[in-house]
């Protein structure tokens, strides 16, 4: 259980963290997404203790990072896949670690085999690939047996098989009652991993509902219509509470009258339809609707103009 | 990489009830596997250990015709000064490697990683500086002993009749060792309070090296009372002595410097954001 209460870090003028409340639960995946500079890792940080948050404050099971008396079995983190020195082979990094908490070798080979990091274990870590750190980063974050598990882009830079076997280790541990809160700006990721998920925009929680919710809630289902008539269509199908767009000359997105309503207009006026579509939105298009003003860094979109 | 093991192993099987919880001489057995699991570690330590016993050897077999037939207090006293020539390049080497013992974490952001285990932080510094410490001692006194001994006959034989029964020697040794270790610390401290390794060296540097050269040059009594006061001149007090400072005056100044530079950097460990 992490529960955040008006939690806020200012860096001289910048608002990282803005008033950010929200309860992350156990047994759950939890995801906390946004854009790159929304405040996502800022947070994260303050929940361990790395940060000092400006004001507010963030709890892991009642009580501040630094209050526990073995917070490794706590709360375990992988923040960026660079916390670990590069000089020190992998096997003696983790033992390194765990000696802090009195937790030996046999446990640092258990999180080494888990993580399938057997054959570079005695290597060092400066030559590792980005996936073979993040494999190193979950390995140090499982040490402990933690209770709590927080991860920063913990599929950043790994293989597919690697990606699958973290959403299967993350539900696994999330389904052994564990607090799991993981972050990405990757929405197809979240809808797959996570149960519920906190949309983090410019500091500020815009969002905080299960995955299905945010999806519904953001998005709208519209009606994709073909029909050589498609003019006539429109015509008919006009009123106040419908939203008619067209693509192309013959193709049309119907939003506010269902796809049976269409089919029956078309039926009974003799019109012919060569598609008739109902468009759900994705978690994806919900995200971007979500935060389309919340983005730090906006781009411009690269015309032909431009590139010529 | 092709076979990953099952989730199920997450749960653990090797963590007893026994094991858990932060403890100071875990936190102390940590900073020791972080400290021998380093190259930096080996080559520094290997490098002093060469300085040490090899400049021994060149001095002894240079300057023997300087002696002439001693024995006695004279006799430790040279003993002393050509087990000891080493330091001048030994301190410099440790001074690198105290500063690299934690900038190094920060460098590479291990620190995160080191503070994530043991949020309440200071005892990070604490530890690191007590192994360190050990380590350095153990180190420089072993080098200058094999020194002394690899020396005694090449002295020996151009009169100087050390004798390794003399108390006196040994503390001189010891006050060697102690050097070196203070001077680790006050590096320790500048790495702490700069978290940068350039940064850290050059602090460092420039007050073992540069500082007491340039108040020297300044043509003033207090510059020069102060360039005495330095750490690379003062400390020099704790091996070799009959100079400005008693052994035990230069112990207190070597300590007040490790104390302005160590508890610096402890309080700006504990207030920034890591």
């Amino acid at each position: 259980m992490i529960e955040a209460q008006s939690l806020t870090k200012r860096y001289g003028q910048r608002t990282a963290v803005d008033a950010a409340s929200f309860t992350v639960r156990p047994g759950k995946v939890t995801g906390l997404l946004g854009p790159n500079g929304a405040g996502k890792s800022t947070t994260m940080r303050m929940i361990v203790g790395l940060d000092r948050p400006t004001s507010g404050s963030v709890r892991v099971n009642g009580h501040f990072y630094a209050e526990h008396s073995a917070p490794l079995h706590e709360v375990g983190a992988l923040l960026d896949a660079k916390a670990i020195h590069s000089g020190r082979s992998a096997y003696n990094h983790l033992l390194a670690l765990g000696a802090t908490h009195g937790i030996g070798s046999a446990r640092v080979r258990e999180v080494i085999d888990l993580t399938g990091l057997q054959a570079v274990a005695g290597k060092r870590v400066g030559g590792f690939s980005l996936g073979m750190g993040q494999r190193l980063g979950i390995a140090a974050a499982l040490l402990g047996d933690p209770q709590t598990l927080i991860l920063d882009e913990p599929i950043n830079g790994l293989d597919p098989e690697g990606v699958l076997w973290v959403r299967g280790l993350l539900k696994h541990l999330a389904a052994e009652g564990r607090t799991i809160l993981l972050s990405s700006h990757l929405m197809s990721e979240m809808a797959m991993t996570a149960d519920h998920i906190i949309v983090f925009g410019r500091g500020r929680v815009i969002a905080d509902a299960p995955v299905a919710d945010i999806v519904g809630q953001g998005a709208v289902t519209s009606v994709r219509v073909s029909s050589p008539q498609a003019a006539e269509l429109a015509r008919l199908l006009a009123a106040p509470d419908v939203q008619i767009t067209s693509a192309s000359g013959s193709t049309l997105d119907v939003a506010g009258v269902s796809a049976a309503t269409i089919g029956g207009v078309a039926a009974s006026n003799g019109l012919v339809l060569h598609e008739l579509t109902t468009v759900t939105g994705s978690l994806e298009e919900a995200y971007l609707r979500l935060t389309a003003d919340e983005v730090e860094y906006h781009t411009q979109s690269v015309t032909p103009e431009v590139v010529r | 990489m092709s076979t990953l093991a099952q989730p199920a192993l997450a749960r653990s099987s090797h963590i007893d009830a026994s094991s858990r919880g932060l403890s100071a001489t875990g936190i102390l057995r940590s900073e020791w596997i972080k400290l021998r699991s380093l190259r930096s570690t080996w080559w520094s330590f290997g490098i002093i250990v060469a300085i040490q016993i090899g400049m021994a050897v060149l001095f002894s077999l240079t300057a023997t015709d300087r002696f002439g037939e001693i024995s006695g207090a004279q006799a430790t006293d040279a003993a002393v000064s050509v087990t000891s020539v080493g330091l001048i390049f030994g301190q410099l080497v440790i001074a690198v490697l105290g500063v690299l013992v934690i900038s190094g974490e920060y460098a590479t952001g291990q620190i995160r990683s080191s503070f994530m285990a043991v949020p309440s932080r200071l005892p990070v510094l604490a530890a690191k500086a007590i192994v360190f410490s050990i380590a350095t001692f153990v180190v420089t006194l072993v080098s200058i002993v094999v020194a002394y001994f690899v020396t005694m006959p090449i002295l020996a034989g151009a009169g100087v009749q050390a004798n390794p029964f003399d108390g006196t020697l040994w503390l001189h040794f010891i006050g060697a060792a102690t050097f070196l270790v203070m001077i680790g610390l006050i590096s320790l401290g500048i790495g702490a309070t700069l978290r940068s390794t350039p940064g850290g060296i050059a602090a460092s540097l420039g007050l073992l090296l540069v500082a007491p050269t340039i108040l020297v040059v300044i043509p003033a009594a207090w510059a020069n009372t102060l360039a005495g006061w330095t750490p690379s001149s003062a400390g020099q007090g704790l091996y070799y002595w009959g100079g400005t400072f008693e052994p035990w005056q230069a112990l207190l100044v070597m300590l007040g410097w490790v104390a302005v530079f160590i508890a610096t950097a402890a309080v700006l460990m504990k207030r920034r954001d890591a």
